[in-house]
């Protein structure tokens, strides 16, 4: 009879320890990183971009380049964004980048996915954000400009300095976008307007 | 008491009827004007105006209902620039408050759709004023009157019955404390102490049994060594960690449903070692004129020292938002994302999952050594038309040749083979 009572009671133990050792090892906090080992590897010495910086007096890494400060093979697009500098751009500002087929495939890609959110693949302006309610843009080939004159007479200039300082809805692409970039994208909505 | 009570609420339903019938016969009177109006703003204005606020232009309802002269807005909804050109001071006070941004000209619109826009306008300005108010007496407003006042009746009586029983609740308390301080409490400790003797010699009598000790004690050994494999195993393993952020942004909605490119935001995952976080002017790019009431939005807002209702920049109020990096490897580990998204093309999701579904980000892969090892094992790399590769495949067109090649050739004279 004891020794019946002692099995069940070894029994018990042990599935308790297993119930232990399941709980213990399966109850992760998710808003918790866990144990590091070497925590001086994971919270580094050397600054990430994206990481916080005591140096400087705002607290970022990622710091703005000094204002007139050009880098180096940094087109410059010396228009300023107002009106003027729109219309001077216009005349003199020309596509700096060879018109090749790879330039044209990757100015397709950016514009894919820089730009298509709000204008649409064919750029008629029907993005899939414009469906939730996001105010659509005039389509490069049928809509008509804000600053007057049909899209698609908009010129490399004109649409160099609307991605470079944006216009109305349409924020500044600047950050996002090199020079190159944008030349890249300005071949590509070139072959949209004539949709 | 009851006659009186039946014969307001008829008299009271009569009115409403009137008063509902009424206004069906305005709303009906001016239908047609409204109705084009209407379809004309969502198609030409919408893409630049709000009705009660502040987006590219002004808010249409106030400014189009303070501007009484029609034949002056006429003029400027159908040819703003020549307005501009003709230095009209009106025009020109306007072209200047915004920045000289101008307006599109709509010269297809006859001054009949500009007069059905303005009906719309105002009419709808007005609609949405008097809304928070409570709205004009319709039909519906009689219909859920009398159930509104229900609810809160209701509610009331919840309260009420609610603080009766805390009361009572209390009173109970204070009577059984004055019975407890009356009663004496020996006998009761007398009772405690049999039951201390009584555990302890049970404990003693188990101790005597070697069998069952040496089971507890493997069962103890066997649970913490487990519990020790299993937390070494997860020491510096990441997977499932999903702080909470500063600002609830979902990567359900952007690019689950909006469909937004993974590079539209983390564009450095294309071209360095870091797939960035978006700086804020990136978000403003939409949220400037999209869910602006939204307080998380208004975060944003805060953080830039930005102010929606001057669309005004105050850069000494800026402070960055601290986003809580999720997936962080520690410094003995080198990880670039363009050789892995621009070289081998992978797909984003390929290591973050199916990021396109999360409400809220969490680390999808371990990323540990052993599970990168396993991927490099795995994954052929793609040679022909990949600049990387270049290099590497005309040095071995050369060495299946027999000619000579170098250490240089094999980008022995990059700076970081020596200086890193």
């Amino acid at each position: 009879m004891l020794a019946m009572m002692n099995k069940i009671r070894i029994f018990g133990a042990t599935m308790i320890a297993f119930a232990a050792v399941a709980v213990t090892s399966s109850c992760h906090d998710k808003r918790s990183t866990g144990w590091e080992y070497a925590p001086n590897m994971y919270e580094k010495i050397a600054y990430d971009p994206d990481q916080k910086n005591p140096n400087f007096k705002d607290g970022k890494t990622a710091q703005v380049p000094p204002a007139g400060t050009t880098p180096i093979g940094f087109t410059r697009f010396d228009y300023p964004n107002t009106r003027a500098g729109y219309d001077q751009a216009s005349l003199e500002v020309k596509n700096i980048i060879a018109q090749t087929q790879s330039n044209f495939a990757e100015g397709k890609l950016l514009y894919e996915h820089y730009c298509s959110p709000c204008h649409g693949e064919q750029g008629q302006g029907d993005g899939e954000v414009t469906k939730h309610g996001y105010p659509p843009p005039p389509s490069y080939s049928k809509g008509q400009s804000s600053r007057g004159g049909a899209m698609k007479d908009l010129t490399d200039g004109k649409i160099y300095h609307t991605i470079t300082y944006g216009v109305n809805a349409m924020g500044s692409y600047a950050s996002q976008l090199a020079p190159e970039e944008r030349w890249k994208i300005v071949m590509y909505v070139h072959k949209l307007q004539t949709l | 008491m009851r006659n009186i009570s039946l014969l307001f609420k008829q008299f009271s339903r009569s009115v409403l009827l009137i008063a509902g019938l009424t206004a069906l016969s305005f709303a009906a009177h001016a239908q047609g004007d409204k109705a084009k109006g209407e379809a004309l703003y969502k198609a030409k204005c919408t893409a630049c105006h709000k009705l009660d606020q502040r987006s590219t232009g002004p808010a249409l309802g106030p400014i189009m209902t303070s501007e009484t002269d029609d034949k002056w807005l006429t003029k400027w909804i159908q040819n703003n620039q020549a307005l501009i050109a003709a230095k009209d001071p009106k025009a020109l006070k306007v072209y200047n408050e915004y920045n000289q941004a101008g307006m599109t000209v709509f010269t297809e619109l006859s001054d009949g759709d500009v007069a059905n826009i303005i009906t719309y306008v105002r009419e709808e300005w007005k609609v949405m004023q008097e809304k928070p108010k409570g709205g004009a007496a319709t039909g519906e407003v009689a219909d859920s009157g009398p159930s509104s006042s229900m609810v809160f009746a209701l509610i009331g009586i919840i309260i009420v019955a609610f603080i009766v029983i805390l009361v009572l609740n209390r009173a109970i308390g204070t009577l059984e404390r004055l019975l407890l301080n009356r009663k004496d409490l020996l006998p009761e400790e007398e009772v405690t102490d049999a039951v201390v003797i009584d555990r302890f010699a049970t404990f003693r009598r188990l101790l005597k049994n070697k069998k069952l000790v040496f089971f507890v004690v493997l069962a103890g050994v066997v649970a913490f060594g487990s519990w020790n494999w299993v937390t070494m195993w997860n020491t510096g393993v990441q997977q499932g960690y999903q702080p909470v952020q500063p600002i609830a942004y979902s990567h359900e909605l952007h690019a689950g449903v909006m469909k937004i490119n993974c590079q539209y935001c983390h564009g450095g995952a294309y071209k360095s070692k870091n797939a960035t976080i978006p700086s804020l002017n990136v978000c403003m790019n939409c949220h400037k004129v999209v869910k602006t009431e939204s307080p998380e939005i208004q975060k944003i807002y805060t953080a830039l020292g930005y102010d929606p209702g001057t669309q005004k920049y105050d850069t000494t109020k800026a402070r960055p938002i601290q986003w809580v990096r999720i997936h962080n490897l520690p410094d003995l580990a080198y990880f670039n994302h363009s050789q892995h998204v621009k070289v081998a093309g992978l797909e984003c999701q390929n290591c973050h999952g199916p990021i396109q579904t999360m409400k809220e980000v969490y680390q999808y892969s371990p990323l540990t050594m052993k599970w990168c090892i396993q991927c490099h094992k795995r994954t052929n790399i793609n040679g022909l038309g990949n600049a990387y590769y270049d290099n590497m495949l005309e040095v071995h067109e050369k060495l299946k040749k027999g000619e000579k090649v170098t250490a240089a050739m094999m980008g022995g004279l990059e700076c970081a083979k020596c200086h890193y």
